[in-house]
């Protein structure tokens, strides 16, 4: 494990879940879910296909709204109820990033714009301030090189990785406090998901990350925590299975399932 | 979880990438390469005399036949180019008593009826597809759109009839006499308010492309990626917002293409635009002027044509409306393709 | 994997002043425009309502007004007499309608065979010639349907020097072509490659496997085709203005013939109320023709989703 939680550091929770279930009409997709992502910190949530690790991701900022999904339970943001009466799902998006499976920026905006797209939405105009989160995202997502001299060409003509870190820029151009991530190197090669890696470790000393993985290496490469899911007794409902830190949880799980599991994969 | 599932590894002897058998030495041709091999061959065969005969015979005809439609035009005009040349395009009087042709009036006509048609058509066929497609509920959206999508195969002789006889003597009343009390409309709204008019003409053709309209430009937005909406929602932004920044944009060509295509349409009706335009022959000053569109003048003025110089005349207005549908149509053609290709990645 | 920090803005862990007073300015602005974006989005959606209600007004207003009228016309005369002489109320439509039937049925007869024959061409042969034949089919179906017309006065009135049913018909055989073979060639399209290999694999000719299981894989598909093409071709007047003649009862396909858009035509542009009512009545009887067919063609389409699923 080259990453280490900096132990003198406050491990204060900037998101929160307490007792999360998600359900698509009578089906319950995972259920009961009581999960911290500490803050500035890397937290993985691993575990087989269909056990519930996107769809609790995406309950953290309302992506399950418009779909029929139902969430229960408790989430915060820092100190946002997440889904309190008076609560307005867009402010919640506002605040945390979302990078999804694939890369997905805005097949007919340029770079610059798909940069911006997030800061124009949340209804920023001032030019000054859009050229200055565009071009803090793009060093952050260390792209700024790369395109600084082509901004306003289309963003598709990127490769999927640079697609990708695009997609990050974008996300972090809007300063959130959280940045989720959906398996965010599925689609892409080894080198582009080396370097994403990298940022994802670069990047946590600023915001808290969640990041739904498959990839138990990248778990242990990237993140401090880890939280394992899998499907329970009926087959059909995920459930977080062990959380802890997670060298621990790769090297002395708890849980029988998790030893499991992490042997299989791991070996 | 996602849809996200990993296709099982099977164990393929053969390289995927090898698409001919002679890449793999025989020694190394395993049961799977023979069967492949077999399969290959099969494919490649022609396939009998009679079916290579059926096909073929059917693609000829066709082909035949679309040849036959511009040699048949362009000859049965010739005539009329060889009397009036080009100058047909620009000339502004038909007075075939005379044997004076000009089509400039009906081309003027054809493209401002057209105009009138997408300025009222293309707005509220988008917006209605952006409802039905995205902010409606599956309840309403549903039944709407199939009687939208039915709606779509009214016949244009029957827009005509009702045109006719019910949107024109409303329109002598009622419409026209509101439009010229608009102020600032009055440079567009002149005149005597008589009922068949450019105006009249216009909507008609407007109601006719409508439906069309809605139905190519909702598949275009149900085309865009759930990815994009997503992309858009979770930076923050209101329904709308995604709407308006992620799914409309991203339609864009799709919307294009429609919009062609629908155009397409309105240059090329005639009966329903000779029902409803006035066949007045001489360049309107006013939408609520009567006029003439190339389809409504062929329809006034072939029948009566005497064979001869007279009816190559009509048949040199029939190859002008061609043309310009085709252009048209060519267009959308390629849009619609554009939009159909995946982006680039 | 080494842990790189080279790149991390300056303050090292946590973030920089400019991030900070970024995300301040941001999360502002943001819950500042939310109640502004909302309104807007309300407007907007509220525009869209009413785009819709001014789209569905005319249409459902003109097939409502179409049915009022055109119902009282209906008896049993409309369907059997012919026409009285102008202005003259009474008689019926029968011969426009047997027309049309005529006219309609010869010209599927001319057009399906060779539309769907040009799909299987489509289908079997990639490159330049077949690129040019579905280039033309999306050419020719934006094509005016007064063209077809006026080509088809041109090879078969004129050489003639008489209308005929069959001149009708091929103008309207024309205007399907193209509907039939785009359709019929998607349908086909839909086939998985994989049921041919297994006919293919069991030795079977392939125009045998072609007529067994691509054409009855694809025959949903292709049905509905057929019949939306069918439905667009009974309403067209434009072709058959110069093609088909006057209105007598007749039905041998070389004689001039009757049709029930022209019908329409005729009797809607007369100055006499008995006529225009006879013109209402065929507008009725056409439409429910059309949607009737439109109608069969969606729920083929609907049966061929749900076996595909």
């Amino acid at each position: 494990m080259s990453v280490t939680p900096e132990t003198d550091a406050p491990e204060t929770a900037a998101v929160s879940l307490a007792d999360v279930s998600v359900s698509f009409g009578s089906h319950r997709v995972v259920r009961d879910v009581t999960l911290d992502l500490a803050r500035h910190r890397v937290t993985a949530l691993v575990g087989p296909s269909g056990c519930g690790k996107t769809t609790i991701l995406r309950a953290i900022n309302r992506l399950h709204d418009d779909t029929g999904g139902k969430v229960t339970g408790r989430v915060t943001v820092g100190d946002l109820d997440v889904y309190a009466r008076d609560t307005q799902p867009e402010l919640v998006r506002s605040r945390v990033g979302m990078v999804f499976q694939r890369p997905n920026p805005f097949p007919t905006m340029s770079i610059f714009d798909n940069v911006v797209a997030g800061l124009r939405l949340n209804g920023v105009r001032n030019k000054a301030l859009l050229l200055e989160a565009a071009e803090a995202a793009l060093h952050h997502a260390a792209l700024w090189d790369l395109v600084k001299d082509r901004l306003h060409t289309p963003a598709v003509r990127l490769s999927g990785g640079q697609q990708q870190r695009l997609c990050i820029a974008r996300a972090l151009a809007i300063e959130p406090e959280v940045l989720l991530m959906d398996e965010p190197c599925s689609s892409l090669d080894p080198i582009a998901t080396a370097k994403i890696e990298e940022l994802i470790t670069r990047l946590s000393t600023d915001v808290t990350i969640g990041l739904v993985t498959h990839n138990m290496f990248q778990a242990t490469r990237v993140s401090h925590y880890t939280a394992f899911f899998q499907l329970g007794d009926d087959r059909a409902t995920g459930e977080l299975i062990e959380y802890g830190l997670t060298e621990d949880l790769f090297d002395k799980p708890n849980d029988p399932r998790t030893k499991a599991y992490v042997s299989g994969q791991v070996g | 979880m996602g849809a996200w599932k990993k296709e099982p590894e099977v164990a393929d002897p053969v390289d995927r990438t090898t698409s001919t058998l002679e890449e793999i030495p025989p020694a190394e041709r395993t049961p799977v390469a023979g069967v492949k091999e077999a399969l290959q061959r099969r494919w490649d065969r022609p396939g009998g005399r009679g079916y290579a005969a059926l096909r073929w015979g059917g693609a000829t005809l066709f082909a035949a036949v679309a040849i036959a439609l511009v040699v048949t035009l362009l000859t049965s005009s010739s005539q009329a180019f060889g009397h009036s040349g080009l100058s047909l395009l620009w000339t502004g009087t038909w007075d075939p008593t005379h044997k004076i042709y000009g089509a400039e009036t009906f081309i003027v006509g054809t493209l401002i009826t057209t105009a009138v048609a997408l300025v009222l058509a293309v707005p509220i066929g988008v917006a209605t597809a952006a409802f039905l497609s995205e902010l409606a509920p599956r309840w309403l959206a549903t039944p709407l759109s199939v009687l939208i999508d039915l709606i779509a195969a009214v016949p244009s002789i029957v827009v005509g009839l009702w045109g006719l006889l019910v949107l024109t003597p409303a329109f002598a009343h009622h419409v026209e006499p509101f439009l010229k009390t608009i102020p600032v409309l009055e440079w567009f709204f002149h005149g005597p308010a008589l009922g068949p008019s450019m105006l009249l003409a216009g909507v008609v053709l407007a109601v006719m492309i409508l439906p069309t309209m809605v139905a190519l430009s909702r598949t275009a937005l149900a085309g865009v990626a759930l990815t994009d909406r997503e992309a858009a929602r979770a930076l923050g932004g209101t329904r709308w917002q995604v709407v308006r920044r992620a799914v409309i944009p991203g339609a864009r060509t799709g919307i294009e293409g429609a919009v062609t295509l629908a155009m397409g349409r309105a240059l090329g009706e005639s009966i329903a635009v000779a029902m409803v335009i006035g066949n007045a022959y001489v360049i309107p000053h006013s939408l609520l002027a009567p006029g003439a569109t190339l389809g409504s003048a062929i329809i006034n003025n072939f029948g009566g044509a005497t064979p001869g110089l007279d009816r190559s005349e009509v048949i040199a207005l029939v190859v002008i409306l061609l043309g310009i549908t085709a252009l048209v149509n060519a267009g959308g053609q390629v849009l619609l393709r554009s939009r159909s290709r995946p982006a680039v990645h | 994997m080494t842990t790189e920090t080279a790149a991390v803005p300056a303050g090292g862990a946590g973030m920089g002043h400019g991030a900070a007073r970024r995300r301040e300015l941001i999360r502002a602005q943001s819950a500042r425009s939310l109640r502004r974006r909302h309104l807007t989005g309300r407007g907007a959606v509220g525009l869209c309502v009413v785009a819709v209600a001014i789209s569905l007004t005319p249409l459902v207003a003109l097939v409502a007004y179409t049915t009022s009228r055109g119902i009282h016309a209906l008896s049993v005369d409309f369907f059997t007499k012919i026409p009285t002489p102008q202005g003259i109320p009474g008689g019926g439509i029968s011969n426009a309608i047997v027309g049309s039937l005529i006219i309609v049925g010869l010209a599927a007869a001319m057009a399906v065979p060779v539309g769907i024959a040009s799909a299987l061409f489509l289908l079997e042969r990639r490159g330049r010639i077949a690129g040019a034949i579905r280039f033309t089919a999306d050419v020719l179906t934006g094509v005016p349907s007064i063209a077809i017309g006026i080509f088809a006065y041109a090879v078969l009135v004129e050489p003639l020097a008489h209308f005929s049913a069959l001149a009708g018909s091929f103008a309207l055989a024309v205007l399907m072509l193209p509907v039939i073979i785009r359709s019929s060639e998607s349908a086909m399209r839909a086939v998985p490659r994989t049921e041919w290999e297994a006919g293919l694999a069991l030795g079977v000719r392939r125009g045998r496997v072609v007529r067994s299981i691509v054409l009855r894989g694809a025959l949903a598909g292709i049905v509905t085709g057929n019949l939306l093409a069918v439905a667009r071709a009974v309403g067209e007047t434009a072709p058959l203005l110069f093609t088909t003649g006057n209105q007598l009862f007749n039905l041998s396909p070389l004689q001039p013939t009757g049709a029930v858009p022209l019908t329409i035509f005729s009797d809607g542009t007369s100055p006499f109320p008995a006529d225009q009512q006879v013109a209402w009545g065929a507008a009725f009887v056409l439409l429910l023709f059309v949607l009737v067919l439109s109608v069969i063609a969606r729920l083929v389409a609907g049966r061929l989703n749900r076996q595909a699923r």
